[in-house]
């Protein structure tokens, strides 16, 4: 049983050291100035690119997935926030106690879930009516609900590209802005899915984001929630299968890491 | 947890790192043998790529060797990696390593986490450490307003958090001013006191014969010698050195060359101002070098005891202070 709970526990002082961060970097007033006047400002200008088609539509449909995209786009972040584990000197530390070291990284960049569903949720429900999304108390709710999913989700695919980053710290910008742009362009933010060929729409359903995006949509385009609920589920669980898979790769792959390098001495007392 | 007889078991330890392309690799450690009994400060003297922190890290299962055998309480570093990360501390010297923006006891209850600690028991020894290294006043503070000193004193508690019976301390003292280095020894005092195994990696000279019981030197990854430091001192006692005072400059040159004949010189050489200095190599030629240097109406003449950094030098010789490739 210990061995069980041991992880969760260090994944929990794990995210203490991220909220620690989280508030290195930010102030309250920072962050509202700084952080969430700018990703509304992206929203906004994503949306108005809708007036330029002509189309009321178009404007929504932008609106809507450039607001989630927020919260992907907070997640990924998680990519660079977790080499600062590397330029602190603690790997060789981590890999030499007697924890395994997915907890550590899963816990360590956990400030940018709430950021990310907060800032999403600012967007969509304090400037939704000027883009014309209305919310009930039951679809604001339902709408939470599912960012918090794609939030969590998301962050299982950065932890993925996290590891990857760990071996090649100098890349962390390219890896996580490209990770961020690929989502952007074929996860259904900027257009449908089914606007891309059937391979990229294949690599598409690899992204949480497709398929909370698609419940969300499902969400603020019906009349009600209760008729869509079974799709909204099906979404969800799909996010959630998808993010799962991410999850359990991207800890394969923090163990395979410390294991290369041993191997390979890349884990040094000075790193 | 019982303590093997030895602490830690090096045989025929060989590490080789790789180049790029086709280039045959650097043997950073070579058929290294090394036993540390349990309850020994041990200290690993040597300069800067001399293998030192390879060995450190092999023990704390971070990189693995190329060949041969070591163990720490017992259990292989290879194969029984969990029951060797559980009995084992890391320190090393610097910044690096602490988490910054967290505040002291943050860190250890991270590190206590870590090590399976948890509930009362986490924040108990969280709280003994603090207090043992004199950080309780401070433990609330952010450990990036911390000076030098404290983060060091840090960086041992939490290589202790875990209460280790081996703690491996990897040039603890970088970077430290004398008076935090002092304070740090008498922490590793007290690690002896508490019975735990020790393995302190320095090229300081002064801080290996300060704390450590033996003292194993150790150069372009191979050991060279392992014994107390008195005995190390004394084994080198052989080469002693005579200096020679207010010597007429126009009979340097015609000494230098009688003091070279005589049996056991390994080296003679002019010093400033007005002096000549001989090396021996051979336990009884420092008397006839005396003798020599009084018949020949030179009075001031003396010898002086080699410290561990002289033992150091001799046996490293010039390549001292060089790194290796």
């Amino acid at each position: 049983m210990h061995d069980l709970v041991r992880p969760l526990r260090v994944l929990r002082f794990s995210a203490g050291n991220a909220w620690a961060d989280m508030w290195v970097i930010f102030s309250p007033l920072t962050w509202i100035v700084g952080w969430v006047s700018r990703v509304l400002v992206q929203v906004v200008f994503f949306a108005l690119i809708g007036l330029l088609l002509g189309s009321d539509d178009a404007v929504r449909y932008l609106f809507i997935g450039n607001a989630v995209m927020i919260t992907a786009m907070e997640a990924t972040m998680s990519v660079t926030t977790t080499t600062w584990e590397r330029r602190q000197g603690t790997m060789p530390l981590l890999v030499a106690a007697p924890t395994r070291l997915w907890p550590v990284f899963m816990g360590r960049s956990v400030q940018w879930l709430p950021t990310g569903v907060i800032t999403a949720s600012v967007a969509l429900f304090a400037l939704g009516p000027a883009f014309g999304v209305d919310w009930t108390p039951a679809r604001a709710l339902t709408v939470l609900a599912c960012l918090a999913v794609v939030a969590v989700a998301t962050y299982c695919f950065a932890l993925l590209l996290s590891a990857i980053v760990l071996t090649a710290v100098d890349l962390h910008n390219v890896i996580s802005n490209v990770a961020q742009a690929i989502t952007m362009l074929i996860a259904g933010v900027m257009v449908p899915v089914s606007f891309w060929p059937g391979w990229v729409q294949a690599i598409a359903q690899a992204l949480p984001l497709t398929h909370g995006l698609a419940a969300i949509r499902a969400v603020t385009d019906a009349q009600a929630v209760g008729p869509v609920a079974g799709e909204v589920i099906a979404g969800l669980s799909l996010t959630i299968g998808v993010g799962a898979l991410w999850l359990l790769a991207a800890a394969l792959l923090f163990e395979g890491l410390a294991a290369a390098g041993r191997r390979t001495g890349s884990i040094e007392f000075a790193d | 947890m019982r303590m093997a007889e030895d602490a830690v078991e090096v045989r025929r330890l060989r590490r080789v790192f790789r180049g790029r392309r086709k280039s045959p690799g650097v043997a950073a450690l070579d058929s290294v043998d090394l036993v540390i009994p349990a309850g020994e400060v041990h200290g690993l003297l040597g300069p800067n790529g001399a293998g030192k922190t390879t060995l450190c890290k092999i023990l704390a299962t971070v990189l693995l060797p190329t060949s041969g055998h070591a163990s720490v309480g017992g259990h292989d570093v290879v194969r029984e990696t969990a029951a060797v990360r559980r009995i084992i501390g890391i320190v090393f010297g610097g910044e690096r390593g602490l988490y910054t923006r967290l505040t002291a006891r943050q860190n250890l209850e991270f590190w206590a986490a870590m090590y399976g600690l948890r509930g009362r028991t986490l924040r108990l020894r969280v709280d003994a450490m603090l207090s043992q290294i004199g950080l309780t006043e401070r433990a609330d503070d952010r450990v990036e307003g911390f000076s030098r000193g404290m983060k060091q004193r840090l960086h041992l508690a939490r290589g202790l958090i875990g209460d280790p019976q081996v703690v491996l301390l990897d040039e603890p003292t970088t970077g430290m001013d004398p008076v935090a280095a002092r304070e740090f020894r008498t922490l590793v005092g007290e690690l002896r006191d508490d019975g735990r195994t020790v393995l302190l990696t320095t090229h300081d000279m002064a801080e290996a014969e300060a704390v450590c019981d033996r003292v194993t030197l150790i150069d372009n990854g191979r050991l060279l010698a392992t014994e107390r430091p008195a005995a190390l001192s004394s084994w080198i006692s052989t080469y002693s050195r005579v200096d020679a005072r207010d010597v007429p400059a126009e009979r340097v040159p015609q000494l230098i060359c009688e003091l070279r004949d005589i049996p056991g010189v390994a080296g003679v050489r002019a010093i400033q101002p007005s002096g000549i200095r001989v090396e021996t190599d051979v336990a009884d030629a420092a008397p006839q070098v005396i003798r020599h240097l009084l018949d020949s109406g030179i009075n001031s003449v003396a010898t002086s005891t080699p410290d561990l950094e002289e033992v150091y030098l001799h046996i490293i010789g010039e390549r001292g202070l060089r790194v290796s490739r």
